[in-house]
């Protein structure tokens, strides 16, 4: 299942192979699509890396914080390696060899600290379904190195007891609000609180980051457009004065009107701007 | 189906870029003999006009797989709103229209789109693009009329033709023109809501009302009216 192409594509293809490699995402893989949409999110702080697929390396200097893709990734099989800048493959600081790659879903491959603080990778599958109109989704990840935590917005927890690397979510009015972390059940706050723009139509993935050992917690975003839906209608008129039932009889007098006068002579019924 | 109406109705084949026919076009343009061939060419606009489709984007259309290209890469910040520009008036001559137009979202109790309550006053869907828009349509519905306020600001919208101008404003005096391309009509069961809702496809303003035959015993019409207007 190689693919030569796969081999210019960057990031797509450590995503990938990092997915099925830690988790099977085959129940994410509708069957009539063969690609996957992948991005690849930077949460180990203060380590870049150069990613390497098949080999090849296809992201360079890959800084924390960042989010590469997303990219259509041909389902396929794939190794990835990361890497401190500069150095060889051989001394890959995180490695996946030989994996599956499926079709037809949305992932973010995550490289993380997990809760005790070591570098790992996680692949999350995004919740890319349609969103109400009027509605954002909001998707928080625990991928820090930290102990359980509440997520709330104006004060009020939303989330509770999120662990690493687990992920919790909502279908929310779209605007802004004010979210902060505080450890589980408490009010010791973790990550202060930030505005975050929930932009209608979209989903919003906050990934908690860092360590709080290392007192470098924070977070990263990824933003994911398009789930907006129309509206239920377009309720706009209920007195009736401009209804048009029964006009059929009104249609038909006027067409023979026409007609007679056009086979009469030609004549112009009237011009654009007169019969207003 | 019960009244041939020309207007709304696509008149040319599907594919070619032309205006759907409205009502004063088949009246006055054409003479009876047209009028008789659009009268007799459809009831309801239930497929799209040929103007229209031609601004509506793939957007299925994922990004390439092309050799090459570099993976793009972009810091992991929190969003923030974006800069959208709101319309704040609305002006079609050929109506004798000039309405304030208000920013509104969704009628939480219905999930339909909450037209202002004043007639006098349309409204601009917040959620999709404004006048700062470099694709997808710029939603602004408005009454054609209303049980205690009589006639609403699209009370003449439907009569409305290609190549009418159709002024929009910010709050600031900045404006932008369009003209028509297509007016049409479609049973509120049928309309295509997410075409007229798209954040994709070329930047074009949506003016969405009421019409056709009014039920009155629940009080609603049957149809939409739909003006689709490009920059001019």
């Amino acid at each position: 299942m190689r693919s030569l192409n796969i081999h210019r594509i960057l990031a797509l293809g450590a995503v990938a192979a990092a997915v099925t490699a830690t988790a099977g995402l085959a129940t994410a893989t509708p069957a009539y699509a063969a690609t996957s949409k992948v991005s690849v999110v930077h949460g180990i702080p203060a380590t870049p890396v150069d990613v390497y697929v098949n080999g090849k390396v296809t992201l360079k200097d890959f800084k924390p914080g960042d989010v590469a893709g997303p990219l259509d990734l041909p389902e396929g099989s794939y190794d990835l390696d990361l890497t401190k800048p500069g150095e060889p493959i051989d001394k890959a600081i995180l490695s996946v060899d030989g994996a599956k790659v499926p079709g037809g879903a949305n992932i973010s491959i995550v490289a993380h600290l997990d809760a005790a603080g070591t570098p790992k990778i996680t692949p999350f599958v995004n919740d890319v379904s349609k969103v109400g109109a009027g509605k954002a989704r909001l998707i928080v990840r625990h991928t820090a190195a930290a102990p359980a935590v509440d997520v709330r917005a104006g004060g009020t927890p939303v989330f509770k007891g999120l662990t690493n690397p687990d992920e919790a979510k909502a279908d929310l009015p779209a605007g802004t609000v004010s979210a902060d972390v505080v450890l589980a059940g408490t009010t010791t706050v973790a990550i202060p609180a930030t505005d975050v723009d929930l932009k209608e139509g979209t989903a919003t993935i906050v990934y908690a980051t860092g360590s709080a050992e290392g007192k470098n917690l924070g977070v990263v975003a990824q933003v994911i457009t398009g789930l907006h839906s129309a509206p239920g209608g377009v309720p706009s008129g209920d007195g009736g004065l401009a209804d048009e039932s029964g006009m059929s009889a009104w249609w038909l007098a006027a067409a023979a009107a026409a007609l007679l006068l056009a086979v009469g002579g030609g004549v112009r019924m009237a011009t654009r701007r007169t019969t207003r | 189906m019960t009244m041939p109406r020309p207007y709304g109705a696509p008149r040319d084949t599907r594919g070619a870029r032309r205006p759907g026919v409205t009502r004063r076009h088949a009246l006055h343009l054409f003479g009876g003999m047209s009028l008789l061939a659009a009268a007799g060419c459809r009831a309801d606009a239930d497929d799209p006009a040929p103007a229209v489709d031609g601004l509506v984007g793939d957007s299925s259309s994922p990004t390439a797989l092309t050799p090459g290209v570099a993976v793009p890469v972009q810091p992991g910040v929190l969003p923030t709103g974006g800069p959208t520009i709101a319309p704040a008036r609305l002006a079609i001559p050929a109506m004798s229209l000039n309405a304030r137009v208000e920013p509104v979202g969704i009628d939480a109790r219905t999930g339909d789109f909450a037209v202002p309550p004043s007639v006098d006053r349309v409204g601009w869907y917040r959620y999709g693009p404004g006048l700062e828009a470099t694709a997808g349509s710029i939603v602004i519905a408005g009454h054609v009329d209303s049980a205690t306020q009589g006639k609403g600001a699209f009370f003449g919208l439907r009569d409305l033709d290609e190549d009418d101008p159709v002024t929009v404003w910010d709050a600031r005096g900045g404006s932008a023109a369009f003209r028509v391309v297509a007016v049409e009509q479609y049973r509120k069961t049928r309309i295509p809501l997410d075409r007229y809702f798209a954040r994709d496809g070329a930047p074009r303003l949506t003016l969405i009302t009421c019409g056709g035959p009014f039920d009155k015993a629940t009080r609603h019409y049957r149809d939409n009216i739909v003006v689709t207007a490009t920059r001019s």
